[in-house]
């Protein structure tokens, strides 16, 4: 079964086409790597499937349902750590992750065991600082426990790796091996392409704007016969390479 | 009209209509100026009504910036500016060189400058003189505006601090009433008094600006001390980091007032309230604003009735009832998401009806607003003086809540429309939209006058013997207010990714 599902999905600000007629399936269970260049539309796609953005035409079914018929039902499956992350500064942050619990619906004494587990496994404990004076990788734990605290099914996660110390990322890399393990699915986009390449099973490759150039296996790189040694050199291929020559640097 | 004013040659015709409007204001405001010097030689008491004029401006100035928040609005902060090849003093005379360019403080420069040059049309004083003594006043009262806000807010951020706020807001309110009839009873103390305001910037503008002999040169030396130590201040208070109240670990509440109170309604979108309400209470100046907002009223309600006659008092209450349900929540209410910040994201990420994200955060608006009505209703059966009248307690009530969902309503239209993008830590400033300042200023005034007008107009409209006419107010306010929350939802999903744009600053 397909947990995420796109057809000839548009996304246009005026004239400028962010998403063109992107088609994309993730099946269930798979740790899924979206790449692309800066600009390329990643973000967009990602509000799109997420329910932030309304596409301009094209369908989108997340978990077999469509947002246009129940977008709470959705979001109340789904996890998501924005790029932006979306942390409300003034809370500490055991009250943001507890009011993000209380909103999926979970009940007291699960949103603080919850919020305590996670607080705890994440380092998160001191209680002295709101969110505003935490680091940017200290907010970046606190977006991504607060995308996995209802126990999703479909775990949307915008760059989720950059500014986290590598214990850290050592962490959350554990989780979500064991996350997909259990039939659940997680989307990421990242520019760390070692990383992908190490967790995810699957990767997809846009270019601007927001056009899918390749989808496959991550043992099988491959693009019109030829064959590549890594993610890196694919993506490179693909997304071509740059160079400028700045003398005065 | 609308979508042509969205049009680049709308928008400079816009501007063109602005620039004009703003040079008219200008024009009116330095005859007026310029009249009362005139009135003043007139009157063969130049240096006394100049001397009035100039403290009265001053003063005025330095209460509208810090309790509107108008002309305090640094465009860049030092840690902004810190990212160019500037040194501090460059940095700081940037930020201050751009913060003194304000119409606002333009305004009173145009009045004080307009009586300067009324004053040498008609023989007394130099032009030149009196423009670079108007010039030295203005730089000493936008340093003393902004001395007295980063005071206050340095105050707001220690423990006690809005404690001692209070006292001072109490003793400005209401000192002037209390000391009227001391003042009355010993004429002496006024000589005495003003002997010592010879000492202050207005006063020595006004000999500066007046007189030709040394007095003149007195007036300069005063304005050019005040001056110099007020930015020696001001360069020290700006370099005292701010301090933050809670220093120690925070106990991890999961039940707190917020959430209990959040849960009265329901389940569904109780913690979304709570939220909201933690989020109006966490800030400082909805804080601050609630603790100076009924003085204030009090001093406003007691000075306004002493022009309206028997009944005054009742008058006044009627237009400062409305005023007290919004106008401690009313930056916020107005401007629901412009303080979120990227956290927007999240309201629209969470599993609630587009709905519930606009309707969590006015509730809380109005539920603060409605905890204000039984205080000021008990301060008005403890101290109003008389036997207590039941229909008045009805018409105060009644009109305190018609403001109430009134002006909520409009904040969710404002919210919607014309939001803007503002900092939730700044205590000072002014940085709603033209919307916002619309309906929070014209709400006060509004609440202000109308009842004052309708008690010259039509008495019986605001006496308590046709108390029953106020009864369907509230009642059209609340039928507004529901309206308009029905009407928001399809609105806010239709302009979601508009406001997203706005509130993270990329729009």
């Amino acid at each position: 079964m397909d947990a995420i599902r796109l057809t000839n999905v548009v996304k246009k600000y005026g004239p400028v086409v962010a998403v063109e007629k992107l088609s994309l399936s993730v099946r269930a269970g798979t740790m899924f790597g979206f790449l692309g260049p800066n600009g390329s539309g990643k973000s967009t796609t990602i509000g799109c499937m997420t329910g932030l953005l309304d596409p301009s035409s094209g369908q989108i079914e997340i978990l077999g349902q469509r947002f246009d018929a129940d977008s709470a039902a959705i979001k109340r499956r789904i996890g998501v750590m924005p790029e932006t992350l979306g942390l409300f500064e003034p809370l500490y942050a055991h009250e943001f992750l507890a009011f993000v619990a209380r909103m999926f619906g979970l009940d007291e004494t699960t949103t603080r065991r919850r919020v305590t587990e996670l607080l705890e496994a994440l380092e998160l404990t001191d209680t002295s600082k709101t969110l505003s004076e935490y680091s940017t990788g200290m907010r970046k734990r606190v977006a991504f426990a607060a995308a996995v605290i209802h126990s999703p099914e479909v775990l949307f996660l915008d760059e989720p790796f950059e500014s986290i110390d590598p214990a850290g990322v050592s962490l959350m890399k554990q989780w979500l091996r064991r996350f997909t393990d259990q039939g659940r699915t997680v989307f990421i986009t990242s520019h760390v392409l070692e990383t992908v390449e190490r967790i995810c099973t699957e990767v997809a490759i846009i270019t601007q704007p927001g056009k899918l150039v390749w989808q496959g296996d991550i043992n099988v790189l491959q693009h019109n016969g030829q064959e590549f040694d890594s993610l890196e050199s694919l993506f490179l291929h693909l997304t071509g390479e740059r160079s400028a020559d700045l003398n005065w640097l | 009209m609308w979508a042509k004013t969205r049009s680049r040659n709308g928008r400079i015709a816009l501007f063109m209509v602005g620039y004009l409007l703003v040079v008219l204001l200008i024009a009116l405001l330095a005859a007026g100026g310029l009249a009362a010097g005139i009135v003043a030689i007139h009157a063969g008491q130049a240096e006394r009504i100049v001397q009035t004029v100039l403290f009265a401006l001053f003063l005025q100035a330095v209460f509208a910036s810090n309790i509107m928040g108008f002309g305090l609005n640094a465009i860049f902060s030092d840690t902004e500016l810190r990212r160019y090849p500037l040194a501090a003093l460059d940095r700081r005379l940037a930020r201050h060189l751009i913060g003194i360019v304000d119409p606002f403080w333009f305004f009173f420069l145009a009045l004080e400058f307009g009586l300067a040059a009324g004053i040498s049309v008609m023989g007394v004083g130099s032009f030149w003189r009196g423009t670079i003594a108007v010039l030295l006043l203005f730089i000493s009262n936008y340093l003393f505006a902004n001395v007295v806000a980063l005071f206050v807010d340095r105050l707001m951020q220690r423990k006690g601090g809005p404690a001692i706020m209070l006292a001072v807001i109490l003793a400005l309110s209401l000192g002037p009433s209390l000391l009227a009839p001391v003042l009355k009873n010993n004429p002496a103390i006024l000589p005495a008094v003003v002997a010592r305001l010879q000492y202050t910037p207005p006063f020595g503008a006004a000999a500066a600006i007046v007189h030709y002999d040394m007095t003149a040169v007195y007036g300069f030396v005063t304005m050019a001390v005040w001056i110099v130590g007020l930015a020696l201040l001001l360069i020290v208070l700006e370099k005292r980091a701010p301090q933050r109240q809670a220093a120690a670990s925070v106990e991890m509440s999961w039940q707190s007032i917020f959430d209990r109170a959040g849960g009265l309604f329901g389940p569904r979108i109780g913690p979304f309230v709570g939220h909201w309400l933690r989020f109006y209470l966490r800030n400082t100046r909805t804080r601050l604003m609630a603790l100076i907002s009924l003085p204030i009223l009090t001093f406003i309600t007691v000075r306004t009735s002493e022009r309206l006659g028997p009944h005054g008092l009742f008058v006044a209450a009627l237009g400062t009832f409305p005023m007290a349900t919004f106008m401690w929540t009313s930056r916020i209410a107005v401007n629901q998401f412009g303080y979120v910040g990227g956290a927007f994201r999240r309201y629209l990420l969470l599993p609630i009806e587009p709905v519930d994200i606009i309707r969590a955060a006015s509730y809380a608006s109005v539920a603060l607003g409605a905890l204000v009505l039984p205080i000021v209703l008990l301060a008005w059966i403890a101290f109003a003086p008389g036997p207590i009248d039941a229909r008045m307690l009805v018409m105060l009530a009644c009109s305190g809540i018609t403001g109430l969902f009134a002006f909520n309503a409009l904040g969710i239209w404002i919210t919607l429309f014309n939001p803007r993008r503002g900092k939730y830590n700044s205590s000072f400033g002014n940085d709603l939209s033209l919307g916002g300042n619309i309906v929070v200023i014209g709400g006060v005034l509004s609440a202000f006058f109308l009842p004052t007008v309708l008690y010259r107009a039509w008495p019986d409209a605001v006496s308590p013997d046709f108390w029953r006419m106020i009864l369907p107010l509230p009642l059209f306010a609340a039928a507004f207010y529901i309206g308009s929350l029905k009407a928001a939802g399809p609105i806010f999903t239709a302009r979601r990714e508009q406001l997203l744009a706005m509130v993270e600053g990329k729009a």
